[in-house]
């Protein structure tokens, strides 16, 4: 007990992660709340500096600049009336109007304060649960794994964009990616082309910077002319009688958001929007209509976006399966420093685990600290043109594109990516499955190679193996779900309910 | 995100393309290694091409479904997909990725600002240069100094 308490407090006691972890966190709060600038560019940009630190150094700020951004995006949302990220889109549609009464002061405090509880519900969570499903999780094999990283990349695909085919091809699209170079196994070349910088791979972080950080900058090009309208700030240290009437919407939403940032693929947005409809629904006579300025409206997202990161971290500690784009990210940084995600983390490298857990909660305390302080220059901050800002995420991808292995072919790689990230995006096309599948996609082949093998190259004994396992069987009846709800007659069934 | 229930300006044919491309990267992986085993290295490649390839064909028999966008001419096309601003921008890219090698990357980066943020704010050549000459300042700070990355230099200055 006394060692985990070391583990945990690693970045409490050591001044340069504790400095690490509150740049990170302020940082991070900047990067969320501009808009044009996001969470998972920012982390996909910095993997690509930190490489060479240590483990924890790196993990400490890219974990502040997660937690973070998850909450800087409410900040413009309420102010603004444009969500900084995608988790706080549903914070501006009750935040915006309280702003427009005056209350921007009192909005930003009270959900500063339950972000902050809802960060620290979902730390726990992390630190209980994900002990219990690791210890389960050894007992899974090659086809489980397999099984789990196609989900992983389909949920992705289903829950983001337009529709199940567009995600799946997204998906399929990034495998391809990631198999392109020398097969690990037969060293045989997989599109190469004879070119040798080919034959090395596509370092995924280079994929993340064009899809994420070039697409972006390209697609907003068309909102550089947006201006917003600016709010008074006043008070913001809210009154304790509000935390305490809303405590128990709090606790309510970060259950459910930790529990939505726990399944794969999912992450803050979606989390945040059903807690906003659960508040909805369960609040009978709100003070001031949802929609028009109720609190509930900003606190149920608020709270529930900040409990799915802790969430999002469970499937990635135990079983390398990313909850959302960032912590697919953070699964790169700990390949990257030759560490392995996975159920035996937790029993190989507890010092890790209980890092993680330790810098999750300190950077929550951070973020109650720049959460109250310093709105008058984060007003002026945030009124960055987007004219200096797409020119500038352009520069820093080149800069992190090129940083990885000092090698400027990998930022024609990066515009590359970006610009076929930008027509995929034109039409629906969600890239977070594209970076599910560069990084999984080597994953789900070794593992289905293994278990063939295993099966004697036999597709009966194969398919046999999937359905005798009770944890296989399961996966497999999952995936299979995953494909038939997405038939149209079931599909269009369940629509036709769900509008009666 | 809710599925787009009329049809985007050239998504027919963006969806011809996609199959025609998992088309081709099916073939790409046959190549690989052709059907000789269960486990060798194209099965794979061919799988994920696979995947492609239907969910393409149900991405373009759902766009044949949609009725058609008003705008959906060519001008349409070229003004939904091939906006000026976002031509110009990524030309101006295309050559500033092109430039590092020779001219270096902080020489590249600051010529890029200064144009893409001149035209972009139009608040003038001596705002755009200025903050230019700041960004560029930052990056060598925090990129060559502090991260310790080792920026190309550009073989006109060597």
């Amino acid at each position: 007990m006394i060692e985990i308490l070391g583990f945990f407090a690693t970045s409490w006691l050591d001044p340069s992660l504790l400095f690490l972890t509150g740049l990170g966190t302020f940082a991070g709060i900047y990067i969320g709340a501009i808009p044009g600038l996001s969470v998972t560019m920012a982390a996909s940009i910095l993997i690509s500096f930190t490489f060479k630190w240590d483990v924890n150094s790196a993990l400490a700020l890219i974990a502040g600049v997660y937690v973070g951004g998850v909450y800087g995006g409410a900040r413009t949302a309420i102010l603004l009336n444009i969500p900084g990220a995608p988790s706080a889109i549903a914070t501006a549609i009750d935040g915006y109007p309280l702003a427009k009464k005056g209350l921007a002061g009192e909005a930003i405090g009270i959900s500063t304060v339950m972000s902050v509880i809802g960060g620290l519900i979902g730390v726990a969570a992390l630190a209980i649960a994900a002990p219990l499903i690791a210890d389960f999780a050894i007992k899974f094999t090659s086809r489980e794994y397999m099984l789990l990283a196609i989900i992983g990349i389909l949920l992705v695909g289903t829950l983001s964009g337009e529709s199940f085919a567009k995600g799946a091809f997204a998906g399929a699209l990034g495998v391809m990616i990631g198999m392109i170079g020398l097969d690990p196994m037969t060293a045989e070349t997989r599109f190469t082309y004879g070119s040798i910088n080919l034959m090395g791979g596509v370092p995924f972080v280079v994929a993340m910077i064009g899809f994420f950080g070039v697409a972006e900058a390209l697609a907003q090009l068309e909102q550089v002319d947006t201006v917003a309208i600016k709010q008074k700030v006043g008070r913001i240290v809210p009154a304790w009688s509000d935390v305490r009437r809303y405590l128990w919407l709090g606790l309510k939403s970060s259950g459910l958001g930790t529990l939505i940032g726990a399944l794969p693929g999912t992450g803050g947005d979606i989390a945040a929007l059903l807690a906003y409809d659960q508040a909805k629904r369960s609040t009978k006579n709100p003070d001031v209509p949802f929609g028009e300025g109720a609190k509930e409206g900003l606190i149920a997202p608020e709270t529930a976006n900040n409990a799915a990161v802790g969430g999002a971290f469970v499937p990635m500690l135990t079983l390398g399966i990313p909850g959302d784009a960032v912590t697919a990210i953070i699964i790169g940084a700990l390949y990257i420093h030759g560490l392995k995600p996975g159920p035996l983390l937790l029993t190989d490298t507890p010092h890790l685990f209980w890092f993680i857990v330790g810098n999750l909660t300190l950077a929550n305390i951070f973020l109650l600290v720049f959460g109250l302080t310093g709105i008058r220059i984060f007003t002026k901050v945030v009124e960055c043109p987007r004219a200096i800002l797409i020119p500038l995420i352009v520069i820093l991808s080149a800069v992190g594109a090129y940083a990885i292995q000092n090698n400027p072919v990998h930022i024609t790689w990066a515009l590359a990516f970006g610009v076929m990230g930008y027509f995929l995006k034109r039409y629906g096309f969600q890239v977070g499955p594209i970076i599910l599948g560069v990084i999984l996609g080597p994953m789900i082949d070794a593992n289905y190679r293994r278990a063939m093998i295993g099966a004697q190259e036999n597709i009966g004994t194969f398919i046999y193996d999937l359905l005798s396992n009770p944890i296989s069987f399961v996966l497999t009846c999952a995936l299979l779900l995953m494909f038939v709800t997405q038939i149209p007659f079931i599909k269009n069934r369940k629509r036709d309910r769900l509008r009666s | 995100m809710k599925p787009n229930d009329t049809l985007r300006p050239g998504e027919r044919l963006f969806a011809l393309l996609l199959v025609i491309f998992a088309g081709y990267a099916f073939w790409e992986s046959y190549g690989i290694s052709g059907f000789r085993g269960l486990t060798t290295g194209g099965v794979m490649p061919m799988l994920a091409s696979c995947v492609m390839l239907l969910t393409g064909l149900v991405f373009l028999s759902d766009s044949l479904r949609k009725p058609r966008a008003p705008d959906s001419g060519l001008a349409g096309v070229i003004a939904y997909l091939f906006p000026l601003r976002v031509v110009l921008f990524t030309l101006l890219v295309a050559i500033y990725v092109a430039a590092i090698p020779s001219v270096g990357f902080l020489s590249a980066s600051g010529g890029l600002l200064f144009l893409t943020i001149w035209a972009l704010w139009r608040k003038g050549p001596i705002p755009a240069l200025l903050i230019s000459l700041l960004s560029i300042g930052a990056i060598y700070v925090l990129f060559r100094v502090v991260f310790q990355v080792v920026l190309p230099i550009g073989s006109l200055w060597r």
